[in-house]
């Protein structure tokens, strides 16, 4: 009892004055008579004072009228300026407004009539415009259903999902802009025609060899062309495509995540009116359907309950004793270290199925066993993914921790998994791919192709193999055991949204070796968005808990983030031994062959420019010019922080101050009540 | 329909569009579908009211948790039943249009969610809002422990001067850092 008190302590204020409510209302400040007096209430209620107000004038005579005047004499002086539409009064109230504005009654002239209708319908247009835009907007219609059905949370994978198409999209603009389109229309006749050759197969397009090998898929097909000028040729192009892709990504990426991120952290806990906003803007005034209104009414009633609940788990939290803490934080190092182990032995297997794929890949007889050695490490880090996240979310449900901090720490584990078993699949395929050295780029590549392919075959079979049937059997076989087993399904945002994570980062670390990831990126978010509402409207039911929309798209953001930093480590890893031993890394396909890299191809295009220009970029480029600029934005931060600090230092003490002066009106008003009465009760 | 039309007059038209944020298109269709509420003998008359129970039947207002709140604070009738003129119809209306500014939907939501019209959002008020919100039905309604942890948070949130009560200002200070409150503030015909 003692620690919920203390716990309870910052609320003691509000909380002693709502028990005073109850206990002495007859002495309640807002219910004495001189409260309705008070100038601050008159400026809030002008309708019904000010109505009566001016009755009472008109009979009391001129005394009266000052009288008033004097004491709404401040929120007057601001009103008399707005126009009267502007006023929160009756039609009558404006009307008297009016005639105390000795305004004459001049009627609106044609001429502003028009203008103001103009305006109006301008403003219309600009609506219907947009509105027409938002229909042109794909799935609109589904989201919103799958919203009204499942909730925020579930509709926010759904318009990540959509987001992650656009982006992809805008990667097959670039590409097909800088890389594929030059490529293909300066291509030197010297290479031998594209074709299909007899002993390519359908598999090739599964594994990536082959014909497809040889296709524009990939980084070798797209060779030094005829289009050679020293700042325009197909390698510088390509090298801008690539780092296009990479940048504009990061800019909106990171917009995306900065957004999200002030909305919902950098306001911080003292300034947060999260409750408050539930509950004053929570109802939506347009819903019309009774159905979009019960749906409304149960989605409030989650999201209240929901913070409810976390609220109290802080609150025991916070209660827990010594030995309950010790006893707890053991526990939790138990699990964790079981975590590390589940990791460790994840890694380990990737490792093992890279080796044993890369031995025996090309060796075997048959094609179907050869077709699964290939495709042996992809099929490991699938399920690996797949199993893992399950066994961790079981986990933190035995760590005690609160609904949504389960939910971030099993993404946590979980991302690291994706990400570390992509990594480490990534390190053993450059260790050992330097002997077989015939195009190194396009063996990688295919590693990727393979791993984005595969994913999108995971997504649909784990839906009409496992998802479905499921269903299937529970609708069929009510009563079975296995029905029983096997419970209801849910759709679990964070994993989900961890796969589409995880695909995007595989495309973004592949498309500089397979240049036409993004375009098989699209094809299969689109089909994964048809498989995925399916499963949503047909196998799930919905949450009882509601996933926060707000926090929670911050966070798919800041994983693709991390994604996106993956891929740019990657390519600088891969790229940087070229320049140190250019000799054993030279490669022998694709835009730098015969001992062009990176590097030298953008150091030939700047000595072909005239002097002033390359001076300014070995300028640009040098230290001399980084400290400068480092220096500057240290400047600009602090002087942003410092003023960040003092606008914080400013707001607490008017809140203080605030404070002060609501007592003061407080006691006075009080005061007043106890002495009218006690003078009317001498009379 | 040309007749309904004919009957606002000119100077009334243009006297509503001075004092309402109503273009004349609205104005005028406010009017057709007041007069369709009306009674066949009260339709000549200006200030006839119609009473609330079948305001609330407009499918704009039908499944409106607050709509007879909505037509008591609209509502310039002396016996405060709710009923409403043309002329509070359109009052309703202007505050609820696409072009009324912030403070005035603000001001407006501030009254219909002060359910004892007693200027401020008191621990009552709250309660009834928050049970307007989550349906008033026994298993929907939060149990009163929750109710009052809800409400402390909020006065904690929102009451700046901790007198124990929100108002209109500390309402207004809420509202208007919450970006979609002018787009949900909305009924259009």
């Amino acid at each position: 009892m003692e620690a919920h008190e203390s716990v309870d302590f910052m609320r003691l204020m509000s909380e002693e004055s709502t028990v005073s409510t109850l206990s002495s209302d007859s002495c309640e400040y807002y219910q004495t008579e001189i409260f309705d007096l008070l100038p601050s209430i008159q400026a809030s209620r002008p309708e019904q004072n000010r109505h009566d107000f001016s009755e009472e004038t008109n009979q009391g005579g001129r005394e009266a009228r000052e009288k008033s005047g004097q004491l709404s004499r401040g929120p007057r002086d601001k009103t008399s300026m707005q126009p009267l539409r502007n006023l929160a009064m009756c039609i009558q109230g404006k009307r008297g407004a009016k005639e105390r504005r000795k305004l004459e009654v001049n009627d609106i002239n044609f001429w502003e009539s028009w203008r103001k209708s103009q305006s109006t319908n301008r403003k219309r247009v600009r609506e219907q415009i947009k509105e027409a835009l938002s229909g042109l907007v794909p799935w609109e219609h589904t989201l919103r259903t799958i919203e009204g059905k499942f909730g925020v949370g579930v509709k926010s994978y759904f318009v990540f999902l959509r987001y992650l198409i656009y982006l992809n999209l805008l990667h097959c603009v670039l590409i097909g802009g800088f890389i594929v389109g030059p490529s293909i229309f300066y291509r030197s006749d010297k290479y031998e025609p594209l074709s299909y050759n007899e002993n390519d197969s359908a598999l090739n397009f599964f594994l990536g060899t082959g014909y497809v090998n040889r296709s524009l898929v990939f980084y070798g097909f797209y060779t030094r062309g005829s289009l050679d000028l020293k700042c325009l040729n197909t390698p510088l192009l390509y090298l801008a495509g690539i780092f296009s892709i990479i940048f504009l990504s990061l800019i909106l990426v990171v917009r995306r995540t900065t957004v999200g991120y002030k909305h919902t952290w950098m306001l911080g806990k003292r300034y947060s009116m999260n409750v408050s906003y539930k509950i004053f803007c929570g109802w939506d005034f347009t819903i019309q359907d009774p159905t979009a209104a019960a749906l409304k009414h149960g989605f409030i009633r989650n999201d209240l309950k929901l913070f409810l609940e976390e609220q109290s788990f802080s609150l025991r939290a916070a209660q827990r004793t010594l030995r309950e803490k010790v006893r707890l934080y053991l526990l939790r190092i138990i699990l964790n270290l079981i975590a590390i182990s589940l990791l460790g032995g994840a890694f380990y297997l990737i490792y093992f199925a890279t080796q044993t794929s890369l031995k025996k890949g090309n060796s075997q007889p048959h094609w179907l066993v050869s077709l699964l050695f290939q495709y042996l490490p992809p099929i490991t880090i699938t399920f690996v993914n797949l199993v893992l996240p399950h066994i961790f979310r079981k986990i933190s449900s035995f760590e005690d921790y609160s609904f949504t901090m389960q939910v971030n720490v099993t993404l946590l584990r979980s991302i690291f998994l994706k990400l570390a078993s992509l990594g480490i699949y990534l390190f053993f395929v450059f260790t050992t791919t330097e002997q077989d050295a015939k195009c190194k780029e396009n063996q990688f590549g295919r590693e990727m192709y393979k791993l984005s392919i595969f994913n999108f075959l995971a997504t649909f079979f784990s839906v009409f193999f496992f998802n479905y049937p499921r269903k299937l059997v529970q609708e069929t076989y009510p009563r079975s055991l296995l029905a029983r087993i096997s419970g209801k399904q849910r759709f679990l945002i964070p994993f989900n949204v961890l796969d589409l994570v995880y695909s995007q980062t595989v495309s973004w670390v592949g498309v500089y070796y397979c240049p036409l990831l993004p375009v098989i990126g699209i094809v299969s978010l689109v089909v994964t968005f048809y498989v995925k509402k399916f499963s949503v409207m047909r196998c799930c039911v919905p949450e009882q808990r509601m996933f926060r929309g707000s926090s929670s798209s911050v966070l798919f953001h800041f994983m693709l983030l991390l994604g996106l930093f993956m891929c740019a480590a990657t390519l600088g890893f891969n790229h940087y031994p070229l320049q140190s031993t250019e000799g054993r890394n030279a490669s022998s396909c694709g835009p730098f062959r015969n001992e062009q890299t990176m590097f030298n191809v953008t150091g030939d295009c700047v000595k072909s420019l005239p002097s002033p220009a390359q001076t300014t970029i070995r300028y640009l480029t040098s230290e001399a010019f980084a400290l400068p600029l480092i220096l500057a934005e240290i400047i600009f931060l602090t002087s942003y922080v410092s003023r960040r600090r003092a606008n914080q230092r400013a707001i607490e003490r008017l809140k203080d101050m605030l404070v002060m002066s609501s007592s003061d009106k407080r006691f006075l008003v009080k005061q007043h009540a106890t002495m009218l009465r006690q003078r009317n009760k001498q009379h | 329909m040309g007749t309904t039309a004919s009957q606002l007059s000119k100077e009334s038209l243009s006297e509503y569009q001075e004092l309402t944020f109503l273009t004349k298109q609205e104005i005028l269709l406010a009017h057709k579908r007041f007069t369709e509420l009306l009674e066949k003998h009260e339709k000549d008359q200006i200030d006839a009211r119609v009473p609330m129970g079948k305001i609330i039947t407009l499918p704009e207002l039908k499944s409106n948790p607050f709509k007879e709140r909505i037509c008591r604070v609209f509502s310039t009738s002396e016996q405060k039943d709710g009923s409403l003129t043309f002329e509070d119809f359109l009052d309703l209306l202007s505050a609820f249009s696409d072009s009324a500014t912030l403070e005035i939907k603000s001001h407006y939501a501030f009254r219909i969610f002060d359910f004892d019209d007693d200027g401020t959002l008191d621990c009552a008020d709250l309660e009834k809002l928050v049970n307007c919100l989550t349906g008033e039905t026994n298993d929907a309604k939060l149990s009163s422990t929750e109710m009052k942890q809800l409400i402390s948070n909020i006065l904690e949130e929102s009451d700046i001067d901790k007198d124990g009560t929100v108002n209109l200002s500390e309402f207004q200070h809420v509202i208007s850092r919450s970006p979609d409150f002018v787009s949900s503030f909305k009924i259009v015909l």
